[in-house]
Parts: structure tokens; sequence; C-alpha cells
């Protein structure tokens, strides 16, 4: 079961109201490469997994992702604090205010609302790490991606802080690929599907 | 059980880089094993890098002006704690290293007196230190997605 800690993982600072950036940034919440998605997947995937090593990696990753959901949902409300009218008109922003004023909702920036369309679970080992090794470099290029649209160091803090925790997260990934396939058939690692067959 | 020639041995490689094996079954994902003993930060220098590892600090070209995120009583505490985070995720794939284990031991219990004094002052950070208290203090304070911590500077 989860716990609720009090805190954010990473302090999230922001001074200035900036409505396009966070118009951006809300694809980290609910889009194709977020980090709703990322938490879902590995939590979810985890169940069919046989070996203590990925059943733990995805349960530990998966918890820290809805971390970063957490943090992403932080920037976005400091960013979205006392808009103006003109702020709202002048930045893009407003789509998303006419749907959901400054509320968080998760949406890819491109409006396309949250979709488990986006993740899967396959019921195999090395289908299932495999998406998440690519999952990982999809949010990590997504972050690249903000901070070339970021205008605000307190803004491009946070998001270099997320963008690092993608390749670590990667880089164990790939280590549990190798740990299962030292359990898997030595000769065919496709033999059978240790998740699967008995 | 991992075979020896996989993780067992310390530091072959440079730090950046890990082991593979000579040779492996086609058809598979590879990324090099991290070797143990591998670089390890500071925890505010591993907070401030989104990574305790400084081999895995690889960063992106648009240059974010360094700044220093541990400046407060909760920063503090964040940081001790992302290196809890960082060594269990190390841990599940390296459990048998026990130097990293006696390193996440002891960042256990440097995380837990400074949670038991920050929790003194700005209050409950869970339902069982808010139960521990005078009185019902869980809604004191600000909550986390607001900026806390220039309140408390």
């Amino acid at each position: 079961m989860f716990a609720y800690e009090k805190k954010l993982q990473y302090p999230v600072r922001i001074k200035n109201t900036n409505p396009a950036l966070a118009s951006y940034i809300i694809s980290q919440y609910g889009g194709p490469d977020g980090e709703l998605g990322a938490s879902l997947r590995y939590l979810s995937q985890r169940y069919s997994m046989p070996y203590p090593e990925l059943q733990g990696l995805l349960t530990d990753i998966g918890t820290e992702e809805l971390g970063h959901l957490e943090m992403i949902g932080a920037i976005v409300y400091q960013l979205t604090r006392n808009l103006t009218d003109e702020q709202i008109k002048s930045s893009g922003f407003a789509p998303y205010f006419i749907d959901h004023t400054t509320g968080v909702y998760p949406t890819a920036a491109s409006g396309f609302p949250f979709s488990a369309g986006a993740l899967a679970v396959k019921g195999d080992i090395i289908a299932d790490l495999t998406e998440d090794l690519a999952a990982e470099q999809k949010a990590r290029v997504t972050y690249d991606n903000i901070l070339r649209m970021s205008d605000d160091p307190d803004v491009s803090d946070a998001i270099r802080f997320l963008r690092a925790r993608e390749i670590v997260h990667f880089q164990r990934f790939g280590e549990a690929i190798r740990l299962a396939k030292e359990k898997m058939d030595q000769k065919n690692i496709y033999y059978t599907n240790p998740a699967f067959d008995r | 059980m991992i075979s020896k020639n996989q993780t067992a041995q310390t530091a072959s490689c440079e730090d950046g880089s890990g082991t593979m094996p000579s040779c492996a079954p086609l058809a598979v994902p590879y990324v090099p094993f991290q070797q143990k003993g591998a670089k390890k930060y500071s925890q505010t220098d591993a907070l401030n890098n989104g990574t305790l590892f400084p081999g895995l600090n690889l960063p992106f070209r648009m240059k974010v002006p360094g700044r220093n995120a541990v400046d407060s009583a909760l920063s503090e505490l964040q940081a001790l704690e992302f290196v809890i985070a960082e060594l269990n995720l190390y841990l599940d794939t390296h459990s048998d290293d026990q130097e990293a284990f006696a390193l996440f031991q002891q960042y256990v219990k440097m995380e837990a007196e400074a949670r038991k004094k920050y929790e003194e002052t700005y209050g409950p950070l869970t339902l069982t230190a808010a139960a521990a208290d005078q009185r019902y203090r869980w809604l004191e304070g600000c909550w986390p997605w607001t900026d806390c911590e220039e309140e408390k500077r």
C-alpha cells in the first residue's frame, strides 16, 4: 500500500507565472510519455514478473514516478498562479483554461487527454522491460524538448533533475534485463515465457 | 544468482563505463552493468545532479545555471532521502554489494535523525508522526505543491 509523505522528492520553487510553459509541461503529467503513464506502466507490469529483482525494481521505480507526477503537478500549479485574463489570452494557455481553468488535469500538451494507450503491459519479461527502456528514453527526450522551450531557470532546474532520473532508470532496467536473462533458458531465452509457462 | 563474470568484478573499467560479457546471445538488448565501487557524490551533489553516481550524470547541452537546491531544512532532508532512493534502485540490481548496503544503512540512520528534527520544528510529514504529536497538526503548514520552502527560509 502507499502512505503519503508531505513533501516533494526535489524542491519546486517557481517565482514567476508562465502559462505558456505550463501548457507544455502538462504533457509530462498526462501525456504519452508522462509520469502518470510511467508509474502505471511499472506498477502494473510488476504483477506478471517472475523474479524478485524485477518485482522490486518495478515497484520502486513505479513509486518514484508517482513522486515525479507530484513534482510536475507542483510545477504546473506554480506556473499558473495569479493569472490575468491578458496573460491567458496572449500565452496560448486559453484552450486549456477553457476546459480546466487552472486545475491540473492529465492531458498531453497537444490536448489529447491521458490515455492508457500510450503504455503497455505485455506479460512477458523481455517485451515489458524493453518497453521500459524505450519509455525512459521517450521521457528523457520530452524533458530535453521542455528544456529547449524553457526560459525560466526555476523551471529548468526541476526539469533537469527529472531528466537525470530517466537516465538512471534506463540503466537499472538494462541491468534488470541482464539479471533476468541469467535466470532464463541459457540457450534460447525465447523458448518459454517464464511469466506464464510453468 | 549473478554469475561472477557479470557483476562481481570491482571497477575494472573506467567509472563511466560498465561491464559486458565477452560473448552474449543474439537478439537480446544489453546495457553495460554498473560496476561495484562506482564513484558516488555527497548527498548535496547527488540531489543537485539528479543522481548519486558521477558515471550516470549525463546532462543535456542546454546549460542550466548551477544552483544549490540544498539550502533549507526540508531540502537537507530531501537530499538524504534521495541518496536512499538511489541506493534502493542500485541494490535492486546489485543485491550482493555489501559496501553499498552499508552505505544504505548509514543514510537511513541519518535520515531518521534529520526527519525527527525537521518534524519537531515544522510539523509532521506522515500520519504516524501526526499521531505522535500533542494535537492534530497534519493540516498546519503548507502542502508540498505550494512553495513551502520560501516560507521556511
